[in-house]
């Protein structure tokens, strides 16, 4: 075949067409976008789950977009500091939790910044024991913990780690009163620090999860190392959502056995407490409404299209798209309710 | 076998180390920073591909710190620093060439010895570092901090510096993630949105190395009769492996050393080299030769940190814990592949831990080829007039401050104010090395004492923990009897010349 240049006019021509709605769409958008996330850890869920988002919006919008794991402090401020909308934030429910816990450095992410679109859960929030630990449920936790026996747990106070421990120490106050008291923290930094404390004996119980913690619960129970599953704090609607195999030696049936309502943690009299780790976008108060829009607008096709559901899926998130607007209403309601715990625990203590 | 080798698996490998070299010779770019801005490109690459690429930049990215250290006096990366002590003075008189030599055999040594430890024994090393509680790293940290003592010209100006050095460091948040209570301390009023996050260590590490030393050039001006033009780069240095003679077990001992610290989650880069060079020191027949120009100095902290490459893959590849600040970052290769990392990672995945290996081996011999043979245009930088060689220095100083954490200004100033702090230290008599020494593991050692006494509830646990514990007292002592007694002798040879 020749081409001539007539040939690539046409050809470039009809690229420009068929491109033309997204290209429309964009225009206001920066061509370079930084995705700051809330850790600082390229390794974590944050960072995939900001990865499998910026491929997907950059592919549709035709921009670069960035991730930056530069960790929740430095994240909120690079969001507050830019107003032209070059920087967005992918961040998940520590954001109002280190709020609610007073951590320094979080503001309030429903007053100070634009709620954006949720995109994910991970449903993979986690409490183990060691395999040779004398607690093989839940149940025997809040029983000792009744009995008088202090009961160690390993969590990074101010987030998505401590909202269990709270929910375990109001589980135990429920229960009998008083007996939360026998509930201690024992805090730790990043989750090698939390399984360390366990092998050196200084926490009976690690908050973990099922990505980072799974290949310890398949060892043999003699190894020093071996961990077992004591609660899955996910909603049971959300893992059965997950591929039935689950993850690695552990099947998605035998998650749903560390989770309510197998797995008995209550919240009040008639319901039992459970946790979604949830992830979505912050925006700069100021920034363009026309960007917002055109993220929104971008993500409602890309979850419609459902190949970024497949993606999520294969990494063990469960996909959770909410527009801006539903995605607002739903974790204000959200907070709420952590913070009813959270405020029953404190005021008991 | 071993059909991951293919030509683009060795391309991304060699290309890799190729651009390491580049970030870690340019101060204030590190091999932490070549991966995290490579990290994306592994998503569409595939998992041993993406690691080929990632495994390249890490091995060359370490190794290139020692050319600035050397030619310039900046360590290129924190683990680098001990290489300006002797590196530097080697190339002042006109030795930069041998240095250099010197420098990428021990990299490539001390690479292969750890890669042999991480092939050989990963999954035993793991077990025996857990056993590695807060109380041993703080012993280990401390350890390295006794280096302070037996670096000083003057004991107690080394030591006030080194808890100089400490106490900066402690500035900012006690942040949460160390499971602190997230709480500022020693921020000045009205600082808080800058200090919350305390000093960036490479705008701190090349002020104090780099734009300290401009600034001591200008007060002096170049004198007549020293212009840069006069040292012959390659006369002085002819290169033999003669110089080796007498330093295997230094060469052996060093790259172990970092290997192992390699292997302790937490302790750093920086340790390895540290400590390498401390021990080195300590056995040497020669100690007062150190910091002056000896080849021992460079053998050990070139072992020891190329050393530490294979050695923080090990708790990576075995526990899903990384050793360090770049497999920290290394594990979001993994991450992106949805592939996870942990006990049983070997076992179910034996073509990546071979893609792994066979990547580590090319990088390294990548490194030595590109390095060795490119060493004699390396050296040429010694040659550039001052006038045109400092500007390029201060500006590749502040573009490496300001990129380290995505375009942060005030890491700017913190250049600029370490940089008129160090040369002050000059003046004041204060010792830049105890004082970086002890910016750099203050933090650490910080969080691993309070985490102790948090944990065991008694000071006594520093002693009764474990034998590992002890053994590292008996470390500790000896190393600080060593720079005590070798205070004494450098006081009696001064009033003896007296």
């Amino acid at each position: 075949m020749k081409f001539t240049r007539r040939t690539l006019l046409a050809a470039a021509s009809a690229t420009a067409m068929l491109a033309a709605p997204l290209v429309a769409e964009a225009q206001n958008l920066p061509r370079n976008m930084r995705m700051v996330i809330g850790s600082d850890s390229t390794g974590g869920d944050t960072y995939q789950n900001s990865a499998i988002v910026a491929e997907a919006l950059s592919e549709k919008l035709g921009i670069n977009i960035k991730v930056d794991a530069v960790g929740a402090s430095e994240g909120f401020k690079a969001l507050a500091r830019d107003k032209r909308g070059t920087t967005i934030m992918m961040f998940h429910d520590q954001s109002f939790l280190g709020n609610l816990y007073g951590v320094k450095g979080y503001d309030d992410p429903f007053e100070g910044y634009i709620v954006g679109p949720t995109v994910a859960i991970n449903p993979g929030n986690a409490y183990l024991v060691s395999a040779d630990s004398p607690y093989q449920t839940m149940e025997d936790i809040l029983a000792a913990a009744e009995a008088g026996t202090r009961v160690r747990v390993a969590i990074q106070p101010g987030g998505v780690s401590e909202i269990g421990f709270s929910a375990m120490k109001n589980a135990a106050k429920l229960r009998a009163p008083g007996s939360e008291a026998n509930i201690v923290a024992v805090n730790t930094g990043s989750q090698s620090d939390k399984n360390q404390a366990m092998w050196d004996d200084l926490a009976d119980v690690i908050n973990g999860s099922i990505q980072a913690n799974e290949q310890f619960t398949q060892l043999d129970p003699s190894d020093q190392k071996a961990m077992r599953f004591v609660w899955i704090t996910a909603r049971p609607e959300t893992l059965e959502q997950a591929p039935e195999a689950g993850m690695g030696g552990t099947t998605r049936d035998a998650m749903l056995g560390f989770a309510s309502p197998e797995t008995h943690v209550p919240l009040n009299a008639s319901e039992d407490f459970t946790f979604d780790k949830e992830f979505f976008l912050l925006y700069n108060k100021d920034m363009d409404p026309e960007i917002i829009a055109a993220i929104d607008g971008a993500l409602t096709e890309i979850y419609a299209e459902g190949k970024i559901q497949e993606r999520q899926k294969e990494a063990f998130f469960i996909p959770d798209f909410l527009p801006s607007d539903a995605a607002l209403e739903h974790l204000t309601k959200k907070r709420d309710t952590y913070k009813q715990v959270i405020d029953e625990i404190t005021s008991g203590s | 076998m071993f059909e991951f080798v293919t030509p683009l698996f060795l391309s991304l490998i060699i290309g890799g180390t190729f651009v390491g070299i580049i970030f870690g010779a340019i101060p204030g770019m590190t091999a932490t920073m070549a991966v995290a801005v490579c990290l994306p490109l592994t998503y569409s690459l595939g998992l041993e591909n993406g690691l080929a690429l990632l495994l390249g930049l890490y091995v060359g990215g370490i190794s290139g710190g020692l050319v600035p250290a050397i030619l310039l006096g900046i360590p290129g990366t924190p683990s680098s620093i001990t290489t300006t002590f002797d590196g530097y003075p080697m190339a002042q008189r006109g030795e930069g060439e041998l240095a250099l030599r010197i420098g990428t055999i021990s990299s490539l040594v001390g690479g292969l010895i750890s890669l042999l430890v991480l092939d050989l024994f990963a999954p035993t090393l793991a077990d025996f570092a857990i056993k590695f509680s807060y109380v041993e790293k703080f012993l280990i940290i401390f350890f390295a901090l006794t280096v302070m003592a037996a670096l000083s010209s003057d004991m107690l100006l080394g030591i006030f510096s080194g808890v100089l050095g400490i106490f900066v460091a402690l500035i900012g948040t006690y942040d949460i993630s160390d499971g602190g209570n997230g709480n500022l301390r020693l921020v000045p009023p009205g600082t808080e949105y800058w200090l919350e996050s305390g000093f960036s260590l490479l705008p701190v590490l090349i002020g104090l190395f780099g734009l300290a030393a401009i600034l001591e050039q200008a007060e002096i001006g170049v004198p007549k009769g020293h212009s840069s033009k006069d040292i012959k780069v390659g006369k002085h240095s002819r290169f033999s492996f003669g110089v080796f003679r007498g330093e295997g077990i230094n060469l052996v001992r060093s790259s172990l050393i970092g290997t192992f610290v390699g292997i302790l989650p937490g302790v750093g880069g920086s340790a390895a080299s540290i400590i390498s060079y401390t021990n080195a020191k300590t056995f040497s027949k020669t100690p007062e030769r150190y910091g002056k120009g000896e080849p021992g100095g460079i053998i050990a902290s070139e072992s020891g940190n190329n050393g530490l490459t294979g050695g923080a893959l090990v708790p990576l590849l075995s526990l899903g814990i990384p050793g360090d600040s770049t497999t920290a970052l290394l594990i979001g290769a993994f991450t992106l592949q949805g592939v996870q990392v942990g006990p049983l990672f070997i076992g179910n995945n034996p073509g990546t831990w071979d893609a792994m290996i066979v990547a580590m081996l090319i990088a390294n011999i990548a490194m030595f080829v590109m390095m060795y043979y490119a060493i004699r245009y390396f050296a040429l930088v010694v040659t550039i007039p001052k006038h045109i060689l400092f500007p390029v220095i201060l500006m590749m100083c502040v573009i490496g401050a300001y990129t380290i954490n995505y375009g942060i200004m005030f890491d700017v100033w913190t250049l600029l104010i370490f940089g008129v702090l160090g040369w002050l230290f000059g003046k004041l008599r204060l010792e830049v090395a105890p004082f970086i020494i002890g910016f750099i593991l203050g933090p650490s050692a910080e969080i691993y004492f309070v985490k102790s006494l948090e944990s065991f509830g008694d000071v006594t646990i520093f002693f009764t923990k474990s034998w590992i514990a002890v053994l590292l007292w008996v470390l500790i002592i000896g190393s600080v009897a060593g720079a005590a007694l070798m205070s004494k002798k450098r006081r009696q040879m001064t009033e003896e010349a007296a």
